[in-house]
């Protein structure tokens, strides 16, 4: 293995810096991971709001790796984060199976809320599709899933301007 | 970020439990939630107030346990988390009835955002303080 070498993702430059954060695969690490997300969105000048939505979004995807993705067995997930054209896009990298959340159903909330199966599918892949701009899925070369979460940085809310 | 939780009776009719979740609610804490629920209602419990003031985040697993406190302050089994979307589902009819003795005081912006995004909200009395929360549910 030689992970710092291998070429995970084929998407332009950013614009500027590209941060990383590494974690083993428990949901003991999904702090850590917000915490992550919402210095890069501050950091990035993204809103208040953007910041929030993309910490929700990531805490999903990244939980759903963890539960679903690895089921408790030992992995690492690798959170990378870069501004590219004004928005801020947070990447899953992971391991485990090939999951899409972009191609799995939507749950019917026109009726009742359907409570979510914790850390996984349903409500938590509803929120972390509607919370983002832009979700993409691909393939990781060697095995695992690259997925991107994509929000713009937002005008500054009101309360802040 | 911990979260701490803090558990507050309210004499009255109904005895009143105040449920203070402290920090950020995730995949790795909700079912201690869930637990002080049930702690709440096995000890008499009959009104549930989740204090979010001081709650800073939600994941959907802190959905998840509200969802579960719905259940359990109905005197329901609460939903098995390996049941599974489809099973959890079925349920879904039943919960269009709000819960009438579970109110939630004080959320902050991001986690009202996730409980209308996700129609949660229809669910739950949502109260501006704890004490209005309280005095909803003992008709104060």
């Amino acid at each position: 293995m030689t992970p710092e070498s291998t070429p995970d993702l084929t998407e332009p430059e950013p614009d500027g810096e590209r941060r990383r954060l590494r974690v083993p695969a428990g949901v003991d690490q999904l702090a850590e991971v917000r915490s992550f997300v919402r210095t890069a969105g501050a950091d990035f000048g993204g809103s208040q709001r953007a910041a929030d939505d993309l910490v929700q979004a990531v805490d999903e995807a990244a939980c759903n790796v963890m539960v679903h993705g690895y089921r408790g067995s030992p992995g690492e997930l690798e959170i990378e984060a870069a501004l590219r054209d004004g928005r801020i896009e947070i990447s899953v990298l992971d391991r485990g199976p090939t999951f899409d959340p972009t191609a799995a159903p939507s749950p019917d909330l026109t009726h009742a809320p359907v409570p979510p199966r914790p850390g996984g599918m349903g409500l938590g892949i509803h929120l972390l599709r509607t919370m983002a701009d832009e979700v993409r899925h691909h393939d990781r070369p060697g095995g695992g899933n690259v997925l991107t979460l994509v929000r713009s940085i937002d005008q500054p809310r009101e309360e802040e301007a | 970020m911990a979260m701490t939780i803090d558990v507050e009776r309210v004499e009255g009719n109904p005895s009143v439990a105040v449920v203070s979740l402290d920090g950020e609610l995730d995949a790795s804490n909700y079912e201690r939630a869930i637990e002080a629920v049930r702690t709440a209602y096995a000890g008499g419990a009959r009104g549930l107030v989740f204090d979010l003031s001081n709650l800073g985040f939600m994941a959907s697993s802190g959905l998840f346990a509200l969802h579960s406190a719905l259940r359990i302050m109905r005197g329901d089994t609460p939903p098995d988390p390996e049941g599974g979307w489809g099973a959890l589902h079925e349920m879904a009819a039943d919960h269009d009835a709000t819960a009438a003795n579970v109110r939630l005081a004080s959320p902050q912006e991001p986690i009202s955002r996730v409980l209308e995004r996700t129609g949660m909200s229809r669910l739950f009395g949502i109260d501006e303080s704890r004490d209005e929360a309280i005095a909803a549910l003992q008709g104060a």
